[in-house]
């Protein structure tokens, strides 16, 4: 903001903003005083927008900015200034300045020269081309996440055939690392949330088969979905949702700082320090995490059982072994490494993804769990349609 | 308003003191900043330069000291005073640190929409005017700050310290990253401003070329505290302390020294 006097200090009204326009011989006047500051702009491009462009009767009539009572000015108000000015020129008045100071001039000179400039067009689509693009942008995007996928997993293995071949290029310290995040601090967690949902079907359950009489049955239920379906899935999802994601972020953010350029600058393979311990390490914890999932289910069971079946525990224990048998573990079992392989491949997949900006990490991250739990719970239900087919 | 040497003060720092881990940064640091000055702040790393002007800005306290504000001291200020004062300066800081998710001129808008109520068509124009102004070509506009190199990520940055016309600008190593080319033509863009808006500018740099073609007046930092200010010829003609002279009469100082080139005319 420039003053006409520093050391002048405005009272309000000197402050308040104004203009008339006035004809004194053949010039056409705008008297403009106060403060022409972007504070006050709203009210002066109102009040300028109302104004009517003179039209001169003659072709020797002049136009004139007259800014001497002008003490504060900006670039907004040399723009509102110059945009009026513009408009006479327009409407065949010649316009000059008059009052201004050397500051004043050079700022309005400034922002006459620069609102000369050519604006770019922003391109304008229909909403239908719009839906259109959208729609095969999606569909597209489906496809190419198929085959970036699968790719990935062909690379994946290739790291790995190299790496029992070269057992050197194996990092043990980096692979306890993601044991320990992954797996050991999941424990907590998983421990609480298949215990409660344990409980939860039981008691359900309970509530549910009482009207047939076949309230006992409860404990089957629960057993089998513990085993089969309730510790996988429950352990599958909130794996992915909390190592899928950090994966994503800490790979995405070494991406973000060309990390990852400056590895293999250096002759060292992201893929060996990077994706193979996170995959291998999700691989060895979520099947121990699944049968921590599996046990913690069993016994939230067994306690609601105990509350409203009021079964004991070697009763409770008993029921089970009539319920369930190895077959039922396993099936839930089996679907462990390969959901651990699913988030893994994700989440690094999608880290490796990321771009230059903040943004771009934050929407692969929210990809990266989306994706997992997606392809997870496709998992499952092929394998209940494959395990159903060969009877177990 | 306070006056000093019959000039405005803008800024002034008193007794400041602060240190990090243990480790003391500063211990009684006084400065003024005057109105209308390009005051360059120098000194060695780790003495707290940037941390200075984040002080300054109000995003550090201090553990001891007082910062005025055009005349108010920053720490019995009301949150509702507070923020009009940050009205009145801009700050450009390391990269731009430009909102990665708005086009250019939709960052220039961000103080104005914030701040002010504009009509959209106004607020276009002046955000254009400004991106013009900083010297950023029309196509620019509408670049998300991801496709920009960052010397115009630097200047589409000013741009945005500069929307509401502040009174003061602090720029924080604004030559840093910049090849010689863009650096000169960044000290150029700086002093044309600074005439045309009446800026006054507080910048923290490194660079011996904009020290010598753009600053007015350049304060070092050293020993804890502002050691000395003076014109950048002043301190290369009577250094009177050991960093300073390092720094002014070394080879790089000789070599960026007026004696060789033509300063941009005030």
């Amino acid at each position: 903001m420039l003053k006409r006097d520093h050391t002048l200090s405005l009272s309000t009204q000197a402050r308040a903003p104004g203009f008339r326009v006035e004809l004194r011989g053949t010039t056409f006047r705008l008297i403009a005083s106060g403060a022409w500051t972007v504070v006050e702009a709203t009210k002066l491009d109102s009040a300028l927008k109302r104004l009517r462009v003179p039209i001169p009767p003659t072709p020797d009539f002049t136009g004139e900015m007259d800014i001497a009572g002008i003490a504060e000015i900006d670039t907004a108000g040399a723009w509102l200034l110059q945009r009026t000015a513009a408009a006479w020129e327009e409407g065949g008045l010649r316009t000059r300045y008059a009052g201004a100071t050397e500051s004043f001039r050079i700022l309005i000179e400034e922002v006459q020269r620069r609102g000369n400039a050519e604006r770019p067009k922003v391109g304008q689509t229909s909403a239908m081309q719009q839906l259109t693009e959208d729609v095969t942008k999606a569909l597209t995007g489906v496809w190419s996440d198929v085959v970036q996928l699968t790719s990935f997993l062909g690379e994946v293995t290739a790291a790995l055939g190299r790496m029992i071949l070269q057992p050197w290029r194996f990092r043990p310290k980096s692979f306890v690392h993601h044991l320990d995040h992954a797996g050991l601090r999941a424990v907590p967690i998983i421990a609480l949330i298949c215990f409660l949902i344990g409980a939860v079907v039981m008691q359900q359950g309970v509530v549910q088969l009482k009207p047939f009489g076949a309230e006992p049955f409860a404990v089957n239920m629960v057993a089998i979905l513990a085993l089969r379906e309730v510790g996988i899935l429950l352990t599958a999802i909130m794996v992915a949702g909390r190592s899928g994601s950090a994966f994503t972020a800490e790979i995405g953010s070494m991406k973000m700082r060309e990390e990852i350029d400056a590895m293999r600058t250096l002759g060292i393979d992201p893929m060996d320090t990077l994706v193979l311990p996170r995959v291998l390490a999700l691989v060895v914890a979520l099947p121990l995490l699944t049968f921590l999932g599996d046990i913690t289910g069993l016994i939230g069971g067994g306690v609601m059982a105990m509350a409203v079946l009021g079964l004991d525990v070697s009763t409770y224990i008993d029921k089970l072994h009539d319920a369930v048998d190895l077959q039922h573990f396993m099936a839930g079992m089996i679907k462990a490494p390969f959901a651990a392989v699913i988030i893994g491949l994700v989440g690094c997949l999608e880290g490796l993804k990321v771009e230059g900006s903040a943004e771009s990490l934050g929407t692969h991250v929210t990809s990266a769990v989306v994706k997992a739990i997606f392809l997870v719970i496709i998992l499952d239900a092929v394998f209940a349609m494959f395990l159903s087919a060969i009877g177990m | 308003m306070t006056l000093q040497n019959g000039r405005e003060v803008l800024i002034s720092v008193r007794g400041l003191a602060k240190s990090f881990g243990g480790y003391q940064i500063w211990d009684g640091l006084n400065l003024d900043v005057y109105r209308g000055e390009i005051l360059a702040i120098v000194g060695g790393s780790g003495q707290g330069k940037s941390v200075l002007m984040r002080v300054i800005t109000g995003l550090i306290k201090p553990e001891a000291g007082d910062v005025a504000l055009f005349g108010n001291n920053a720490k019995t200020l009301l949150s509702q005073d507070r923020l009009e004062i940050e009205k009145r300066w801009g700050i450009l800081f390391q990269d731009g640190a430009l909102f990665s998710s708005l086009t250019v001129l939709q960052n220039i808008q961000v103080p104005m929409r914030e701040h002010l109520e504009l009509p959209q068509a106004m607020m276009d124009d002046l955000a254009f005017l400004k991106l013009t102004m900083v010297g950023l070509p029309p196509n620019a506009a509408h670049k998300f700050p991801s496709e920009l190199s960052g010397g115009m990520r630097k200047r589409a940055g000013l741009a945005r310290a500069l929307a509401l016309d502040p009174e003061i600008v602090f720029l924080d190593e604004p030559t840093a990253g910049l090849d010689p080319i863009g650096a000169s033509d960044f000290d150029h863009l700086i002093r044309k401003l600074q005439q045309t808006l009446g800026l006054t500018v507080y910048m923290v740099t490194h660079d011996l070329d904009t020290i010598f073609t753009v600053c007015d007046r350049v304060a070092v930092l050293a020993d804890k505290k502002i050691v000395r200010t003076g014109s950048p010829a002043e301190l290369q003609r009577h250094p009177n302390h050991p960093w300073i002279e390092e720094y002014f009469c070394g080879e790089r100082a000789r070599a960026a020294s007026p004696g060789e080139r033509a300063r941009i005319p005030a």
